[in-house]
């Protein structure tokens, strides 16, 4: 018989705190001097989620629309803080060109999915529009935040190309273009790689959170289907609204390669 | 007059890269530019094509100033750089590469290619070839075929020969020389060897810690202090001459 909800206690909690216990032992074993900051990460972790549940309940009662769009926006707001923060480079107006793509693919596609494939109703539901704006966001952050690092990479490697099609009279996005596509194709590889061997290697995330909480696997798979194209769609639009935005940063008004901007910074 | 240089400055951070440039450069001139290292020249010719931007100053090109339209500029100005690049693909795909933006290249048919290889002394080379596999010396005479395309008016050489041997060298330069000729090029070349200078360039800018220090023919300026003071030894400038 499928149980219709597995319960999970603090005092359950307490218990899955020996896989960091283990984890512990084996870093300590190994010397891998990790210790403290998995301490801090487990710390932080539960602090952070347990906020948030919190956070999440309060905005679930309120069933408003403001409350859902400014939860987003600050949402947004701290993934382009995170983003900007794991740039090796210093790229200019960076913040700007991650809110923008962050807030783009939010309103795109949250919103079909609310609107056209869900149907929800009221369309800013939180119970929907909370988790589901926070994986587009979530997603888009970490796949434009390495986008971004590999297009300076790229930028570095081939600055004398850059240089030599500028030469030759292309305009700055025809002589990053390269750069370009080869940033995109890096991060884009790793998602179709996870459609790929979705489900035969192992369940999602997503997909199991749901089973566990008593959901038809059925129900639960096709969850799963439509969050795998929406991140897909989602790593897409971002990093080509982002890499638009930024690589017009590494060019002066007199279509010269900011070279400086290349040097790591300090 | 095809360049004018007036009181060009060139500061990067505190370092004044380059000081108080004054010249004119006449259609059809082989011009060398040449000095010590960290002497500029590379700047300088940077300039030319605006890749750099002066601090301060004024450079025309042919009477307009020289950011009015940069990329019909970079057309008429083409530029060899010390290490060909040479980009991933056959050898047609690098000469027709400057076709992705602009449609007359795109149209190039092959016996115009086979041409433009044959201008440059590169025969016996298949178009469907992989470019990277050539040698140091065609993958240089490849780069200033891919430049010829855009038939520019000026050509600039960024010690287009220091990382091949003295017969390759000046085999290219050679080169160069009848295009010059033939196609009416400006050429403005940039090197510390000067030896190998004074046998193509009728005019030379010597340059010292971002100053000319010297502009004239070789013949004069032998006569002057210039080289030494350039940190080009003197007795290079007496085996040469």
């Amino acid at each position: 018989m499928r149980p219709d909800f597995y319960v999970l206690s603090w005092n359950d909690l307490l218990v899955s705190l020996l896989f960091i216990a283990f984890s512990l032992f084996l870093i300590k074993k190994w010397k891998l001097g990790l210790e403290n900051t998995l301490l801090i990460g487990t710390l932080r972790t539960f602090v952070q989620l347990t906020l948030m549940g919190y956070v999440l309940t309060y905005f679930f009662d309120q069933q408003h629309w403001a409350f859902m769009l400014m939860l987003l926006l600050i949402m947004i707001v701290i993934a382009s803080y995170e983003g900007t923060r794991r740039q090796k480079n210093e790229i200019p107006h960076f913040f700007l060109a991650m809110f923008v793509a962050l807030l783009s693919a939010a309103i795109l596609i949250l919103g079909t999915i609310l609107l056209f494939i869900l149907d929800v109703k009221p369309w800013y539901s939180p119970y929907a529009a909370i988790p589901i704006g926070g994986m587009i966001i979530g997603n888009g952050l970490n796949s434009t935040a390495l986008t971004a690092n590999r297009f300076v990479g790229e930028l570095k490697h081939r600055e004398k190309e850059i240089e030599t099609l500028l030469a030759l009279g292309a305009t700055p996005k025809l002589a990053v273009y390269d750069a370009m596509k080869a940033s995109i194709h890096a991060a884009l590889i790793p998602n179709i790689n996870a459609m790929m061997t979705v489900g035969l290697v192992q369940l999602p995330g997503v997909m199991t959170g749901q089973i566990l909480a008593g959901i038809d696997p059925i129900i639960a798979v096709r969850y799963q289907i439509m969050i795998m194209y929406m991140w897909f769609t989602t790593a897409t639009m971002a990093n080509m609204i982002m890499l638009a935005i930024v690589y017009r940063q590494f060019f002066t008004p007199r279509l010269q390669l900011k070279r400086e901007l290349l040097r790591e910074k300090s | 007059m095809i360049f004018q240089f007036k009181d060009v400055h060139l500061r990067v951070a505190d370092l004044h890269i380059l000081q108080e440039l004054n010249f004119e450069i006449s259609k059809g001139e082989f011009v060398a530019v040449i000095g010590a290292s960290g002497a500029g020249k590379s700047s300088l010719l940077r300039m030319f094509n605006a890749l750099t931007s002066p601090s301060q100053g004024d450079i025309t090109f042919r009477g307009l100033d020289i950011d009015s339209d940069i990329q019909a500029l970079r057309k008429n100005v083409g530029v060899l750089f010390q290490n060909p690049i040479v980009f991933e693909g056959t050898v047609r795909e690098n000469l027709l590469i400057a076709g992705r933006w602009d449609s007359k290249i795109s149209q190039t048919l092959d016996h115009e290619i086979i041409a433009a290889l044959d201008q440059v002394g590169l025969v016996d080379i298949k178009l469907t070839q992989h470019a990277r596999d050539l040698s140091g010396g065609e993958q240089q005479r490849l780069a200033l075929a891919r430049t010829l395309l855009n038939h520019p008016q000026v050509l600039l050489l960024d010690e287009p020969t220091s990382n091949l041997d003295s017969k390759l060298a000046r085999e290219i330069m050679d080169q160069i020389e009848i295009l010059r000729k033939e196609l009416e090029l400006t050429v403005i070349a940039v090197s510390h060897d000067h030896m190998l200078m004074r046998r193509y360039a009728k005019r030379v800018i010597i340059l010292s810690h971002g100053k000319i220090i010297g502009d004239g023919n070789f013949k004069t300026l032998d006569k002057s202090r210039a080289f030494e003071e350039a940190g080009l030894l003197k007795n290079e400038v007496n085996d040469a001459t």
